[in-house]
C-alpha cells in the first residue's frame, strides 16, 4: 500500500509519466493474483467452528475427516525413531530391495512400493546411512514419476545432500515435506486411492520394521507399538474400502483383512487422567495422564509378526 | 531518464510478490527450522482464514491427525508478516481441549509447545486468529527425540 501512494505521489508531482503509472498497477495487480495461486493446499480443511462447540461436544469424525487422519497414520520417521532410541544396531536385512522398482508397472504397484521405500528412507536417513541412501532416492523418483507426482520429489537436492553427506536434518525435512507433497497432491487431484496406496505402503513397511527388530529383541516400548496399529489399521481400513472398485484393492483389501483378523484379538484398554503441565528445558510439556493400555500375548505377538511378514513381501514382489 | 524509471519500476515490480504475501513453502521452511535441533518435521498445518463476520464464531482450520503413544511431539506455529494478529494453535484429543499455545486469561504465550503423548488415537490440531483478525499462519508438527 505504502509502494502505491509512492507512486501516485510521484506521479501527482509529474516525476513519474502517467503511463509508466499505469503499467506498474498492471503489474501490481498481476503481483496480488500470483500470491493468492499460492494457497493451493491452504483452504483445504478450513471451515468455521466455535470454539464453544469444539470444547462441549466431542467430534465426530466424517469420512472425509478420516480421509485426512490416515493421512497422518503412518510416518516414515516415528518407527524408525523408536527403533533407534532403544539402541537396535541398523540392518541393512529389514530392508526392501529396491531391484524390483523397473518391475513395478501398475499405478497399484507404483504407489504401495513408494510408500514402502519411503519408510526405508526414514529408517535409513535416522541412522544417517547417507552411503545407501541413493538407492532409495533413485527408486523413490523412478516410482513418483510413473504416477506422475516427480515434481513434488527434490531428487537433485537430496541426492546432493545425500552423497556429500551433508546436513541429515535437511535431508529428513527434504525426505518427509516431499512425501507429504506427494500426498497432498493425489488427494486434491481425484488420486486419492494412490495416496491411500502410499500410505499403506509406508504403514505396513513401518509395522514389517518393528516386527522384525521386536522379533530379534523384545522390548516392551516394541510389543506396544505394534498392538498399537490395531487402532491405525482400522483407520486404513476405512479408507482403502472406498476404493473398492480400483484396480487391485480387493485383493489388498483382503490381506489387509486378514491381518485385522489377527489384531481382532488385541485388547486396548483406557485409563483416564488429567493432563499436567510442566516446565522442561524452558519450553512447556504437556504430560497426558490418559493412557492406552495394549494387552497382546506372545502368540499374538507372533502372529502378527508372520502375517505382517507375509503381506509385506506379497506386496514387494513383482 | 525515462530507462532509469522503467528500471527502477521494473526492480519494484519484481519484490512486490514478495512483500505482499509470503509463499507458504518458505514460511514452512523456517517455522520447521526454528521448532529446534531437538526436533524432526512430521507434518505443517497451512491457514488462510479471514476476518471475522461474527466475533462470537471466529474462523477456525481444524486439522485430524493421529499420535502414538510415548512420542513426545512439539507444536509450532508461525505467522506472516501480513497477518492481522495472532495466531494461535490448540490441540484436542476427541472430546476437549488439552493445551493452546496462547492463554487468553493471562495473554502469555506458549510457542512452542511439546506433547508428551500416552494414548495412541486420534486428536485435532484447531488454529484460528486472535480476535477473529485475519491471516496466514504455518503450524509445524514435530517429532522431539528424547
Amino acid at each position: 500500500m505504502v509502494l502505491i501512494l509512492f507512486i501516485f505521489l510521484f506521479n501527482y508531482l509529474q516525476i513519474i509519466p502517467a503511463m509508466i503509472t499505469r503499467i506498474f498497477l498492471v503489474f501490481l495487480l498481476a503481483g496480488l493474483m500470483a500470491c493468492q495461486s499460492n494457497k493451493r493446499k491452504l483452504d483445504a480443511g478450513d471451515f468455521e467452528v466455535s470454539d464453544s462447540v469444539a470444547e462441549a461436544a466431542a467430534l465426530r469424525v466424517s469420512e472425509e475427516a478420516m480421509e485426512e487422519i490416515v493421512q497422518n497414520v503412518s510416518s516414515p520417521i516415528e518407527m524408525a525413531a523408536l527403533i533407534k532410541e532403544l539402541g537396535v544396531p541398523f540392518s541393512t536385512k529389514y530392508l526392501a530391495t529396491t531391484r524390483h522398482a523397473d518391475d513395478y508397472n501398475s499405478n497399484f504397484q507404483m504407489a504401495l512400493n513408494l510408500g514402502v521405500f519411503g519408510a526405508d528412507l526414514g529408517y535409513l536417513n535416522m541412522y544417517s546411512k547417507t552411503s545407501q541412501v541413493t538407492d532409495y532416492l533413485t527408486a523413490i523418483n523412478k516410482l513418483a514419476d510413473g504416477i506422475k507426482v516427480g515434481q513434488f520429489f527434490d531428487f537433485t537436492t537430496l541426492k546432493r545432500l545425500a552423497t556429500n553427506n551433508e546436513n541429515i536434518d535437511s535431508l529428513l525435512y527434504i525426505s518427509v515435506s516431499s512425501f507429504n507433497n506427494m500426498d497432498d497432491y493425489l488427494r486434491e487431484n481425484n488420486r486419492g486411492h494412490l495416496s491411500a496406496l502410499m500410505i499403506s505402503g509406508i504403514w505396513i513397511e513401518g509395522l514389517y520394521l518393528v516386527t522384525q527388530v521386536a522379533d530379534a529383541k523384545s522390548d516392551p516400548l516394541l510389543t506396544d507399538r505394534i498392538g498399537e496399529q490395531k487402532i491405525n489399521l482400522n483407520n486404513i481400513l476405512l479408507i482403502l474400502n472406498n476404493y473398492t472398485s480400483q484396480s487391485g484393492f480387493a485383493e489388498f483389501i483382503a490381506l489387509m483383512n486378514e491381518l485385522k483378523a489377527v489384531y481382532n484379538e488385541i485388547e486396548i484398554t483406557y485409563e483416564i487422567g488429567e493432563p499436567e503441565t510442566k516446565e522442561m528445558n524452558g519450553m512447556v510439556m504437556i504430560v497426558q495422564n490418559e493412557k492406552s493400555i495394549v494387552h497382546i500375548t506372545e502368540d499374538q505377538l507372533k502372529n502378527i509378526t508372520a502375517k505382517t511378514k507375509e503381506i509385506r513381501n506379497k506386496l514387494t514382489s513383482i | 531518464m525515462k530507462k532509469v524509471y522503467l528500471l527502477l519500476l521494473f526492480l519494484l515490480v519484481l519484490g512486490l510478490p514478495a512483500s505482499f504475501c509470503q509463499p507458504p513453502e518458505v514460511m514452512m521452511d523456517s517455522c520447521a527450522a526454528a521448532a529446534g535441533e531437538d526436533a524432526t518435521y512430521l507434518k505443517d498445518f497451512v491457514v488462510i482464514l479471514p476476518a471475522a463476520t461474527d466475533q462470537n464464531n471466529p474462523p477456525i482450520a481444524r486439522f485430524p491427525l493421529v499420535l502414538s503413544k510415548s512420542n513426545i511431539y512439539r507444536f509450532s506455529i508461525c505467522n506472516s508478516r501480513e497477518s492481522g494478529g495472532m495466531a494461535v494453535m490448540k490441540l484436542y484429543d476427541s472430546n476437549r481441549m488439552i493445551f493452546s499455545s496462547y492463554n487468553e486469561n493471562s495473554g502469555e504465550e506458549f510457542n512452542p509447545f511439546n506433547f508428551m503423548c500416552q494414548k495412541t488415537g486420534i486428536y485435532h490440531v484447531f488454529i484460528s486468529f486472535e480476535d477473529g483478525k485475519p491471516g496466514q499462519a504455518v503450524g509445524i508438527l514435530s517429532y522431539v527425540t528424547k
